[in-house]
């Protein structure tokens, strides 16, 4: 009988359509399904009658990788259908790809993804020839609409992808493998038909292979020794489903796509605009009648022009946009690119990629095995003691105490209720080394299903936090609170050293982030994690190397276009500057910070007159902690403005105080001259800005300060006695103001001449 | 805006520019025409974006929907409103799309602070109107007019330059697609839209944005946003050929190099977009980095080049023509430019972006 290859773009309802045709039709012997072979022995799980969208979640771990990937899922996908089908028709069912963990599969997070960069060139083409957007338009108006004559058109496209583009040493081992089971079930089969669904590229090359070669049953890979590794289901949903992103992809939308599967074109069409008006409705938009009529009519239009015969799912998007949007966009529609759709979409926008894309979230059979997690959660507790339950201490200072805080840490992060943490350390640069935690002793319930859920992050604690964590650093941004947090729960985690992905996700969210002083906070801390901290376990970790380089180059741009006059001193940004100059005189050597360009900016910023005076002492006081030679006294004296030289002295003394304390740099006897100098006016206007300079100083230095004043005025006495004066400072310095008001009044009404008492 | 065609400088409208194509989509036009129309839709389209096949060239590179909305909504009793960015091709796409619809892109009104009603709607030959009084002899139809009394598409640039009464006067047009002209008796004094009328406004999200529209007249039309071209490597492209023929017409007697073309290009769009390739956000010019900008700098390039040192052009001539592209509205953006000279150029590897940074001192002031 032969056996019939079936080439499918995984999650294509089009495709699951044909699978499912084809195999009532011949009602084969043997189904092979494009699958991860390891987990061909308990394909019984998957067909207990979960509610999709479920995944096969596959982890590996051996001393060089750590590798974990899923094979999501929907009821929709050909994979899925082809299971359901041929179990129905009594078929024999097999995955007959190599398992997940295999390195001609390691480049992969989603088994399933599909926007593969070569055949890039090829779809390129195609798209430009049929003159849409992208492969996603492309696919649908070949094949999801219009389902005439599928298979012929299936098999040209595929064709022609394989044809023009090179596969890869990775695929041609995957395909040889595939092959091997395809002559296998077709020499079984005898004179019963066998069916293969894989995807369409892998079609030309499989039915080529499956012509000559034996035809013993191959065996399935086993990881090498010492190796860890598994694959088990868990539950999966349309969100995580759309949010692989670039050429780990798979076809957007899936609530489209449901929908489509479930009713055609025009019902989906149909539902899906309810659903956005409904959407867009309830956050308090307008949609008119007007507006809806419109938008019909665009996607009747659209639908016509571009030949469907249905309305496509772009169709539906552009005739919404036209109809709804009325003003001009700040992003790209996000349907016109592969990509992650910008968060500054227009909210009418951000409601129908909602829409489209759905919440759904699968749901296991009761009787699944449960993932590995759960095993593993439960005898961590019971190593660590923490089964009981009740309220505890837990010290970090103690090797078992560590071990305590870190698994329960990793459970709090993981969202399993039942371990809440009282009080403890909460920002790296606090000395707390006691944390106590309350863990609810009777929730088995609750804190099964949520280890089950949480089982799709990972195989262990470890692991699965640091998953989790990744997943919540994706969502932040460019928020660098959430992202400091995030770190932070890494750091208490224990988590770190895991991942590159959570460094990677750190350092893109720093680069755009614009906010001088929480970006300077959050060095502040790394920094001191990096350099100093050994109870957690973070000093010289790579990921805090990661963030405070990320930290100092991103610090280094944005102090440079800080623009803005005369203004009190910004203490953040002056504590910004300063976690700069500590990471550059501290890191700067083993993480590869450029000196030379941090002290050009230096220069630059304390030269520039468009620079707030804070922010030029304290670039100037960075270029002099980085070894520039600049004259600081006359730096001071470039600043003797009344209005600005407390403010440029604040930056100077935050970043580099013991240039006062120098007495070769004479900087202490320019400010003694300058404010000598100063008018009774000026010295008013300058005074409070002076003395939240001069707070920078703790009180011995303000000793020694007083000290040579004293000294080179010719005084004698004690310089203690001159910090401590008997009124507030502030205070005599606004009674004088009003002396001199009420001076000035009393000479301009001639009633008595200026006063002479000037001496203090 | 600017358009990239300089080839002559008496342009020719589209449709006398590309007759030879409108031609040959007609004679092969078999799709069903909406009222009033020259082509149908998928003619029209494909006027727009090319067809190999019958030899029309691809004349606006950005997304096909955008095209495909634009055309259906022209269809529709909705006008169409393009909004972006200056030099995103606003003002050609709406030359194109109304030659392929109306087989006429003429029909403009040109806004401005200036516009009045008069040169959107009709005025009067004095002498005749003095002579003879108000007739149709003595009525000198504007665009509006001439547009719905022959159902063709009418053109009106840079809509929210006008002020808004004037913008106004649209309103009854584009709703009830009826002109009334009170001076004349009888059935002169009303002017109906045949079919095929609509309007394609332009509007620039620079000038004064959309915001200075009446919400009347907003919900009369849909809006499409242009933007600047997504893909580096056609814009790439686009920069080349159009500097490379700039140049040729410049006595230039070499090409403009790719490696500096491929920095320039790199430049415009990092500063367009206020990100970096690699994610680091910086502050946005407030001068245009438009495609056709990149064109003029890759242009101002060459010839530096070739007429001071009888070559192509290298990255520290980039420099030195940049800053009257980018600083042309304040000298903030200068310092803007000299922050990412300084600041990014140095994070990438290659020998025209060492170049570009060593060059950077060539900025004035």
């Amino acid at each position: 009988m032969g056996v019939a290859f079936v080439g499918v773009r995984h999650h294509s309802p089009a495709c699951a359509r044909l699978v499912r045709a084809t195999i009532e039709r011949l009602r084969p012997a043997y189904v092979l399904v494009e699958g991860p072979a390891d987990f061909g022995s308990r394909l019984g799980e998957l067909l207990l009658g979960h509610e999709p969208p479920v995944a096969i979640f596959s982890y590996y771990r051996d001393a060089e990788r750590v590798h974990a990937s899923w094979s999501p899922f929907c009821a929709y996908s050909p994979e899925w259908v082809a299971l359901h089908a041929g179990r129905a028709a009594g078929a024999e069912l097999r995955f007959i790809d190599l398992p997940a963990w295999h390195p001609a599969l390691a480049e992969r997070r989603n088994r399933y993804a599909d926007a593969e960069r070569r055949y890039a060139e090829v779809t390129d083409r195609l798209c430009r020839e049929f003159a849409v957007d992208n492969t996603d338009v492309l696919w649908d108006h070949l094949f999801e609409i219009d389902a005439d004559d599928l298979p012929e058109r299936l098999g040209a496209y595929f064709a022609l992808l394989r044809g023009e583009s090179g596969a890869g040493p990775d695929d041609t081992a995957r395909e040889s493998y595939m092959a091997e089971w395809v002559r296998a079930a077709e020499a079984d089969a005898g004179d019963r038909p066998v069916v293969v669904v894989t995807g369409g590229f892998h079609k030309p090359a499989l039915e080529a292979l499956a012509r000559e070669g034996g035809t013993a049953w191959p065996g399935v890979p086993a990881p090498r020794d010492g190796a860890s590794g598994g694959s088990f289901l868990v539950p999966y949903s349309f969100r995580r489903l759309d949010a692989f992103t670039g050429y780990q992809s798979g076809m957007p939308s899936p609530e489209y796509y449901q929908r489509l599967w479930e009713g055609g074109p025009d019902a989906a069409a149909g539902a899906l605009t309810e659903a956005v008006v409904a959407r867009l409705r309830g956050r308090g938009q307008v949609v008119s009648t007007a507006d809806l009529i419109a938008a019909r009519t665009l996607t009747e239009g659209l639908t016509r022009l571009r030949g469907h015969r249905s309305p496509a799912r772009t169709d539906l998007l552009d005739g919404l946009v036209s109809a709804l949007v009325t003003s001009d966009l700040d992003e790209r529609l996000p349907w016109t690119a592969r990509g992650v759709p910008a968060s500054a979409s227009h909210p009418a926008v951000a409601e129908m990629v909602a829409a489209l894309s759905g919440e759904r979230v699968g749901r296991l059979h009761p009787g699944t095995p449960a993932p590995p997690l759960v095993y593993d959660a439960a005898a961590e507790l019971e190593r660590l003691g923490l089964d009981r339950g009740g309220r505890l201490a837990v010290k970090l200072t103690e090797k078992r105490g560590l071990e305590r805080s870190r698994a329960l840490h990793r459970l709090r992060v993981l969202g399993v209720p039942g371990f809440d943490r009282e009080s403890g350390p909460d920002t790296g640069a606090d000395l707390v080394l006691e944390e106590r935690w309350w863990v609810a002793p009777h929730d088995a319930a609750s804190r099964m299903s949520a280890l089950v859920e949480a089982g799709a992050y990972g195989p262990t604690l470890l692991d699965a936090a640091a998953a989790a964590l990744e997943e919540r650093m994706a969502l932040a941004g460019a928020d660098m609170g959430v992202l400091a947090a995030v770190l932070f729960d890494a750091a208490l985690c224990g988590c770190a050293g895991q991942s590159e992905r959570i460094a990677a996700g750190i350092a893109a969210g720093i680069a755009g982030s614009s906010d001088v002083a929480a970006l300077g906070v959050a060095l502040e801390v790394v920094l001191g994690l990096w350099r100093h901290d050994r109870v957690l376990g973070t000093a010289r970790s790579p990921l805090l190397g990661t963030v405070i380089e990320e930290c100092a180059v991103r610090l280094l741009w944005l102090v440079e276009g800080v623009r803005g006059g005369a203004a009190p001193a910004d203490l953040g940004r002056l504590r910004a500057v300063a976690a700069l100059r500590d990471a550059l005189l501290h890191a700067a050597a083993p993480l590869g910070l450029d000196r030379a360009a941090a002290l050009a900016v230096g220069r630059r910023v304390a030269a520039d007159p468009d620079a707030p005076p804070d922010l030029r002492g304290a670039a100037f006081g960075l270029a002099r902690s980085l070894g520039d030679t600049g004259d600081t006294a006359r730096a001071v004296r470039g600043a003797a403005s009344p209005r600005v030289l407390g403010d440029w002295l604040a930056g100077l003394f935050a970043l580099a105080r013991e240039e006062v304390l120098d007495p070769a740099a004479a900087v202490l006897a320019v400010l003694d001259e300058l404010v000598a100098a100063a008018g009774e006016e000026d010295f008013l206007v300058a005074l409070p800005a002076l003395r939240q300079a001069f707070a920078f100083f703790p009180p011995r230095e303000r000793e020694t300060i007083a000290r040579g004043l004293m000294e080179r005025r010719g005084v004698r006495g004690s310089a203690r006695a001159l910090l401590r004066s008997p009124a507030d400072p502030m205070a005599v310095a606004e009674a004088r103001a009003l002396e001199a008001r009420v001076d000035a009044a009393l000479a301009a009404a001639g009633l008595t001449g200026p006063t002479g008492d000037e001496e203090s | 805006m600017t358009h990239d065609d300089t080839t002559d400088h008496q342009r020719p409208p589209a449709e006398v520019r590309f007759a030879g194509e409108l031609e040959r989509l007609r004679e092969n036009d078999t799709g069903p025409r909406p009222p009033g129309w020259a082509l149908s839709l998928t003619a029209a389209r494909r006027f727009v974006v090319g067809d190999e096949a019958l030899g029309v060239t691809r004349k606006f590179v950005g997304d096909t929907s955008l095209i495909d909305r634009a055309l259906v909504t022209l269809a529709t009793s909705r006008g169409l409103m393009l909004v972006g960015e200056p030099g995103t091709a606003k003002s050609l796409l709406s030359e194109l799309v109304a030659a392929a619809v109306s087989g006429t892109s003429t029909l403009t009104i040109q806004g401005g602070a200036a516009t009045t009603e008069d040169q959107i709607k009709y005025s009067w030959n004095y002498a005749l109107l003095v002579s003879e009084g108000p007739s149709t002899r003595s009525l000198v139809p504007a665009p509006l007019l001439e547009g719905m009394a022959a159902g063709k598409v009418v053109r009106f640039e840079e809509i929210t330059r006008c002020p808004l009464e004037v913008q106004d006067s649209l309103l009854s047009p584009l709703s009830d697609r009826v002109l009334a002209i009170p001076e004349l008796a009888g059935p002169d004094a009303m002017v109906f839209a045949r079919e095929g009328f609509n309007v394609i406004a332009t509007a620039n999200t620079r000038d004064r944005g959309v915001n200075e529209m009446s919400a009347a007249l907003k919900r009369r039309f849909n809006f499409e946003t242009v933007f600047p071209i997504a893909d580096f490597a056609t814009e790439l492209e686009l920069v080349e050929a159009e500097a490379g023929r700039l140049l040729e017409r410049s006595g230039v007697g070499v090409a403009p190099r790719r490696d500096v073309l491929e920095v320039l290009v790199t430049t415009f769009r990092e500063l367009r977009n206020a990100t970096t390739e690699d994610g680091r956000t910086m502050d946005r010019l407030s001068s245009v980095m438009s495609t056709a900008e990149a064109v003029s700098v890759a242009h101002a390039v060459g010839v530096r080049g070739w007429f001071l040192r009888g070559e192509a052009g290298e990255a520290a001539d980039i420099v030195a023509c940049l800053a009257g592209t980018a600083a042309k509205d304040s000298p903030d953006d200068l310092t803007r430019l000299r922050r990412y000279l300084e600041q990014q150029a140095p994070r990438r590897d290659g020998e025209q972006w060492r170049a570009l940074h060593a060059a950077r001192h060539l900025l004035p002031g």
